[in-house]
């Protein structure tokens, strides 16, 4: 967001006055549906069908979020979907950053060729993988939370890879070295002095992990064997399917807004970062 | 640097792991299983019992499949051009010197970071719902009668255009990104040489993204052909012949949907390999026709 400041020149804007319409009433349509969305999870479902949303007659019904979050099982799905996002960003880094760093510091036998595997396994779509890792789960017995934490650690391990092999690639080769005249173990110099060097992209890195991982739905459906390990996609499809039976809509509106606000709010304060960083690094955010 | 074989070793080992059973394994497991008839996804590789291209066969003569393609089609080449000539436009108008780009950059993106799920839910229950929808709203506004959007006939094409309301912000950006790559003294030069600025756009803009353009259009390719989300949120419970696509359609066979008698897994490995090798044959197409220009600059 560059701040230009620049006298009004009206001609000048003028002239980009159809481009100004473009985006203005893409956002514009945006900002009424979000609006519009807000209002329906504070009124009652009388209100949403009488087309009264935005008057708020009978007040603001905010037991709409009680109900959602209590009876419709919202707080399960958002502590499963917290869990499950914080853990694997976690344990993604594990497993990516120290071979991020080795495949940028030295070339090996087969070095080149786990490089190209991990570009590929970027794009490798979900529907060849998920049958076999399937049968896999079944077969070894693995079940419940664990088991969607460890393949969304795994599905995140290529672009966070890859990701951050650029970043060690700039660091200069002195560090290590002046590591080891002072005794320090190459894997101590990773952990304690390389590793929080490139925390910039670390934080970018996690913040697409987040996002990815909260936001993931076909795995997670596929996966999903009891309602105690239902993250909040697959949980809000369940609430859109059972509101023919119990026509909350003021509830559904609500749990709408529960599921988007945590990476909405998470964009809001960190929107440069993750702009800057769809297109830098890899290229698949 | 001197080369540490150990902490090789142990750094690159988990990292390997995950490629092989993450992916390696997988891959090479789905492409065995379309050779072969296998029922039940868990089934051990005693009860496959090979039958060359039979999976193949089966799923180009069921009909869902076909209309999951026919759909596919729909979503890849209609969607496709809209989504990329659109977020181009949008790209250019945001390099263009307006105020306020970062603010329209930040919301013109904001669809792709918030839950597709809770995305759709908006698009289905409320923009295009039939009583109170804001569409239906602006439709009865004008003086026209309210219009079925997810009725059959308009069902894929409403489904179309949300996806692509939510996936133009990604492509605007990777085209910025390319567009300011491109250096300003060419437009200058231009605009001395009193070239229009649709000139240009065609004459400098678009060749020099070639490659940007090559890359958005394998990663629609991709998007297209592992649609699955939207197509699930519009036809929630039950499959619907007016949104089925092929992953649908690979759900359905593997894990059990309407109209499944048997499931069958060696079919939906099929429909697996045969969406990958469509992505790969675009990918090479795109490779071969948009020759990513050497033009130094």
């Amino acid at each position: 967001m560059e701040k230009t400041k620049r006298k009004a020149n009206w001609k000048r804007e003028l002239k980009m006055l159809p481009g100004y319409l473009v985006v203005g009433i893409y956002v514009l349509f945006m900002v009424v549906v979000l609006a519009w969305i807000f209002g329906a999870s504070l009124s009652t479902s009388k209100d949403i069908f009488t087309g009264k949303v935005m008057q708020f007659e009978s007040g603001f019904h905010w037991e709409n979020y009680v109900t959602a979050w209590k009876t419709q099982n919202v707080s399960v799905f958002f502590g499963n979907s917290l869990l499950y996002s914080i853990v694997s960003c976690a344990g993604v880094l594990l497993i990516a950053a120290p071979a991020a760093y080795v495949l940028s510091r030295w070339n090996f036998r087969g070095s080149k060729t786990i490089r190209i595997a991990l570009v590929i396994a970027m794009s490798v779509p979900a529907i060849m993988i998920i049958m076999p890792l399937y049968t896999l789960a079944v077969k070894w017995g693995i079940k419940g939370r664990i088991l969607l934490i460890a393949l969304y650690i795994f599905m995140r391990v290529p672009y966070t890879a890859i990701y951050m092999l650029d970043f060690f690639a700039t660091l200069s080769h002195d560090y290590e070295e002046a590591a080891a005249i002072d005794g320090c173990s190459a894997g101590k110099t990773f952990w304690v002095i390389m590793l929080p060097l490139i925390q910039p992209a670390i934080i970018t890195v996690t913040i697409f992990n987040f996002l990815s991982v909260w936001n993931e739905f076909f795995m997670a459906l596929i996966f999903t064997s009891s309602n105690s390990m239902t993250p909040v996609g697959v949980g809000l499809l369940q609430i859109v399917n059972s509101m023919k039976y119990s026509g909350n809509y003021g509830g559904l509106f609500a749990a709408v807004i529960i599921v988007f606000l945590p990476t909405f709010l998470l964009y809001l304060f960190m929107s440069r970062r993750i702009i800057s960083g769809v297109t830098a690094g890899g290229v698949k955010g | 640097m001197k080369k540490n074989k150990t902490l090789i070793f142990m750094f690159m080992a988990p990292a390997v792991i995950t490629l092989l059973l993450m992916y390696v394994y997988p891959v090479l497991r789905t492409v065995a299983m379309s050779f072969f008839h296998v029922e039940s996804v868990t089934a051990g590789l005693d009860d496959w019992s090979f039958n060359g291209l039979a999976n193949y066969f089966k799923i180009m003569h069921n009909a869902s499949f076909v209309t999951s393609m026919k759909n596919f089609l729909a979503i890849w080449i209609v969607g496709g051009v809209i989504t990329l000539a659109l977020s181009l436009l949008i790209a250019v108008i945001l390099t263009s010197g307006i105020r306020f780009q970062g603010f329209f950059r930040a919301a013109i993106y904001l669809p792709n970071v918030i839950s597709a799920v809770a995305l759709a839910t908006m698009w289905v229950q409320y923009i295009f719902n039939y009583d109170y929808g804001l569409l239906n709203q602006l439709v009865t506004a004008l003086g026209f009668d309210k219009i079925r959007w997810l009725g059959t006939d308009a069902k894929l094409w409403a489904m179309i255009a949300a996806f692509i309301y939510g996936s133009i912000g990604y492509y605007m950006l990777i085209y910025i990104s390319g567009i300011e790559g491109i250096p300003q003294d060419l437009y200058e030069a231009a605009t001395i040489d009193g070239a229009k600025k649709t000139t240009q756009f065609f004459r400098i803009t678009l060749p020099l993204l070639k490659g940007i353009i090559k890359t958005t259009i394998t990663f629609w390719t991709i998007n297209a052909a592992t649609f699955y989300l939207w197509s699930k949120l519009f036809s929630p419970v039950q499959t619907e012949g007016s949104t089925i696509v092929p992953v649908v359609y690979l759900y359905d066979t593997v894990f059990g949907g309407k109209g499944v008698v048997t499931t069958d897994a060696g079919a939906g490995a099929a429909v697996g390999v045969v969406l990958t090798i469509i992505i790969i044959i675009v990918y090479v197409l795109t490779d071969k026709l948009l020759k990513s220009n050497d033009l130094e600059y």
